[in-house]
């Protein structure tokens, strides 16, 4: 049977200590063999940015990539093999900033996989500028000033989208965490899942306190109401909102190509050339 | 131009239909045993402007578009007047000498003895057969085909090929083109032409979709492109075979999402491939630089137009040899391939998949819009080609380590699903296991090893490279070097050079990086050696200049138009004798 431990990489994470990135970790760890998913099963795909190493601190098959580029690989690991479990994972700069039109595209496409953001509202690895969901008025080294740019709001772009599994998680509450991503990659169809992970290196005004004040456990009476989902969506502030926020089925990209809709590209005979295939040009 | 050989030319607006009667014209060609070449002159509009589409054919082999022009069918005044006129140069094709068939509602033009002016009641002939005022396109092909003495069935045939069969609309067509056929027979004088057709029929198709038949040939399974003139005769040859060949085939939201996906699939194991011009492919770059650094193979079809920027889009030229070469940051293994003709662009390509999964390292197949657009005969295919996955770790293999430093630089691969062989693939510098060595320490000699192991693929590849093709080298004084789709152009006119008792001979490179060391060796001992491709700063040149330490001279195109043989041949005389 598989365990944690199987999952165990020999590399040690380098984030720093009290990261939120360590609860996303051992949330995979903890969730993927309880679903039964072997690590050699597993694909982890990443972009670049502090959150974005984690491929190489689990025992899976990893691709640590491009910044912003993680979701069109995993979508075409999954379309080329759809038995693979696919985790894209990244940070908000990375996913929110350079790989919008990749969220946006992935998520309408329905691709099958699984996309968890650790929101820090911050660039780390770069040591602290303001990203796409850094709030107005937050100083960073690029924003002296105070951001003066308005917050993306990842929910209500990933609803917009068309991602049929919407949610948001807190690293500060690791069971529920746990329990989201689990749901998340049970769902079949792309599920985002959006984690307030608090950088305790660069930002000193979303920290553990600050989410721990402020988030409650969201329960949707009806996940495939839409307009309650973005409702939820848009809370932010004195309370903020974490559970799982909108889950609907539909039908993923995959399923509908009139080739690999049939038979998993992997499987699929390679195609013999004859006379007979250029019989057009004659 | 011998009397073997015709060259026919369709001028016209956009949207007049020049195009698709230009490809009936290839075809009927192509059916009689006749070897054909098109060449396609538009602009990047859907209406209007002056567009035009030649036909050479010849019991010969057909190089290029050729020089010289029998038969006009001029669908307007200006083109009528355009092609007949000696002052007016179409980016070096040839004004008229032979027949012109035109709308007996064109008059007041200015007239050459050199021509045989035959109006034909186009519209009128066209109205007793169907309400669409294209079909008079259609008569005039009817009377162009009786000029030159083909038989009525093979036109026929192939309009109703191309109108869809045996339905009304297809035999509404082939009664109009008969009907233009025998107006010419009765009223005007044929060709001085002595062509044989025949009933060995020939293929006849571009370079895109000889781009596809050699990628599915090579065992492509996905492609993921996006529009981009002139890449995307690939893509629509690939898009409408998808179920036929088993592909899956996606149009994404960009070409950085287009090659990260290819990398995806091909990580996982399926043979992907990815296809833009030089402006999606300068999206691609950053991606190209990664599938080097994790070792994945990736085919990407690079089809040149004329830069810089979005250029003339509708044109050729060879300028994007630079950012193939140079594209993305630091080194890493690359090669690249720039088919000659037609038949060349299908075994290269097919060939590209298995040299990418051999050495899990990009291969760029460069082509051209002259390449990509034109249509070109080919005899026969040769299907037999085996699909070679390269270096793959059994299942659980013990001591897996996914880049292994071994003494070709190949490593095995495993694929996700493989049991016991997980590992990271890191665009981050790693160590032999893929575990990154920039974050906690940097090791140098790591650093080294590992480069050192990524940069031998090459050596391995250059050891196993096919000797450099050659035409008329062997006791020539001048040796002329091309690089992908002049070498039709450049042997024509090395024969024009010859016939004029300079021995010239060419070195015709397909193969452009790494470049085989052999060509040292052909280029010894010249009087002179003169590169030539389309392109400002002579891209090759310079690189042969750099691999090989020769003194060169440049003969260069940059005009948006195909090199023509006559002038080529004119050139390189005056590079001979400077």
């Amino acid at each position: 049977m598989v365990t944690t431990a199987d999952f165990n990489g020999t590399v040690k994470p380098d984030w720093c200590p009290a990261c939120g990135n360590f609860a996303q970790l051992s949330a995979l760890k903890i969730v993927l063999p309880e679903l039964g998913i072997e690590p050699h099963n597993t694909v982890v795909v990443s972009g670049i940015g502090c959150s974005s190493n984690l491929p190489e601190f689990i025992k899976a098959y990893g691709f640590h990539g491009l910044h912003g580029r993680a979701l069109p690989v995993a979508s075409a690991v999954k379309w080329a093999n759809p038995k693979l479990t696919v985790i894209a994972y990244g940070g908000d700069g990375d996913g929110f900033f350079e790989g919008t039109q990749h969220f946006y595209h992935t998520a309408k496409r329905n691709v099958d996989i699984t996309y968890i953001v650790s929101d820090n509202q911050i660039f780390g690895l770069t040591t602290g500028q303001a990203s796409p969901t850094s709030e107005i008025g937050f100083k960073s080294k690029t924003t002296p000033y105070g951001n003066i740019e308005e917050t993306t709001n990842p929910l209500t772009f990933g609803l917009a989208a068309g991602a049929t599994f919407v949610a948001r998680g807190f690293s500060g509450d690791p069971k529920h965490l746990q329990e989201i991503i689990k749901r998340g990659i049970q769902h079949k169809g792309f599920s985002f899942i959006d984690v307030m992970s608090p950088c305790v290196t660069f930002n000193k005004l979303n920290t553990y306190d600050y989410f721990r004040k402020r988030v409650y456990k969201y329960e949707a009476k009806d996940l495939t109401d839409f307009a309650a989902a973005y409702k939820v969506s848009e809370e932010w502030g004195d309370r903020i909102p974490i559970g799982i926020f909108y889950e609907k089925s539909a039908r993923s990209y995959i399923d509908m190509d009139p080739v690999a809709g049939n038979a998993s590209m992997m499987e699929i005979e390679t195609v013999k050339l004859s006379e007979k295939s250029v019989e057009e040009f004659l | 131009m011998t009397s073997e050989e015709v060259i026919v030319r369709i001028g016209g607006a956009a949207g007049e239909g020049v195009q698709s009667a230009g490809s009936v014209v290839a075809k009927s060609f192509s059916r009689t045993g006749l070897y054909a070449m098109t060449y396609n002159y538009y602009q990047d509009i859907v209406r209007g402007g002056q567009s035009w589409y030649q036909v050479r054919a010849s019991h010969n082999k057909v190089r290029n578009q050729g020089d010289g022009l029998d038969v006009l069918i001029a669908l307007n005044i200006d083109a009528l007047v355009r092609h007949t006129n000696p002052e007016i140069n179409e980016g070096g094709a040839s004004p008229l000498n032979g027949i012109a068939i035109f709308d007996t509602a064109l008059t007041g033009f200015q007239k050459y003895d050199n021509i045989q002016y035959c109006a034909v009641p186009l519209a009128e002939i066209a109205g007793r057969h169907s309400k669409v005022s294209l079909v008079k396109n259609t008569v005039a092909i009817g009377a162009a085909m009786a000029s030159i003495g083909m038989p009525f069935d093979v036109v026929g045939d192939v309009i109703r090929d191309t109108f869809g069969g045996k339905g009304d609309v297809a035999e509404q067509n082939v009664s109009a083109a008969k009907e233009g056929f025998e107006y010419f027979n009765d009223h005007f004088k044929k060709l001085d032409k002595k062509l044989k057709f025949n009933s060995n029929k020939k293929y006849l198709l571009g370079g895109g979709e000889a781009i596809g038949l050699g990628a599915v040939n090579g065992g492509l399974k996905m492609y993921i492109g996006y529009p981009m003139t002139p890449a995307s005769s690939a893509l629509h040859y690939i898009s409408s075979h998808a179920k036929d060949f088993n592909l899956f085939v996606k149009v994404p939201e960009d070409e950085i999402s287009a090659i990260n996906m290819a990398i995806g699939a091909n990580y996982a194991g399926l043979r992907a491939m990815t296809g833009s011009s030089g402006g999606g492919f300068s999206l691609m770059v950053e991606a190209l630089g990664m599938a080097g650094m994790l070792e994945i193979p990736l085919v990407v079809y690079e089809a040149q137009r004329s830069g810089p920027s979005t250029g003339l889009p509708t044109k050729t030229e060879q300028g994007d040899l630079n950012l193939v070469l140079g594209a993305s940051q630091g080194d890493f293994p690359r090669i690249v391939l720039a088919p000659r003709n037609v038949y060349d662009t299908f075994l290269l390509t097919r060939e590209a998949m298995n040299l990418a999964e051999k050495y899990q390292t990009p291969v760029i197949v460069m082509s051209d819009l002259y390449l990509a657009e034109h249509l070109e005969t080919v005899d026969k295919f040769d299907f037999n080609f085996k699909i070679d996955h390269g270096l793959r770790a059994q299942d659980n293999a013990k001591n897996f380590k996914r880049y292994e430093y071994t003494a070709n630089g190949i490593s095995p691969r495993a694929i996700p699903g493989q049991a016991g062989l997980m590992h990271n693939e890191d665009s981050d510098e790693h160590s032999e296991t893929g575990d990154v060595v920039s974050d906690a320490e940097t090791d140098p000699k790591l650093r080294i090893a590992i480069m050192d192991k990524r940069m031998r693929k090459l050596d391995t590849y250059v050891k196993e490279m096919p000797p450099t093709d050659t035409y008329m080298l062997g006791d020539a004084d001048y040796a002329i070097v091309q690089w992908g789709s002049t070498q039709g152009v450049v042997e024509e006119a090395v024969d024009i050079l010859r016939s004029r008792g300079i021995k010239a001979g060419a070195v015709e490179v397909n193969r452009v990086f790494p470049l085989n060391p052999d060509i040292g060796k052909l280029l010894k001992n010249r009087k002179k050696i003169i590169v030539v491709e389309s392109n400002y700063t002579g891209q090759f040149n310079r690189l042969l200049r750099s691999e090989f330490l020769v003194t060169t001279s440049l003969v260069k195109k940059y005009d948006g138009e195909a090199f023509y043989p006559g002038a080529l041949a004119e050139e390189l005389e005056q590079e001979i004798k400077r």
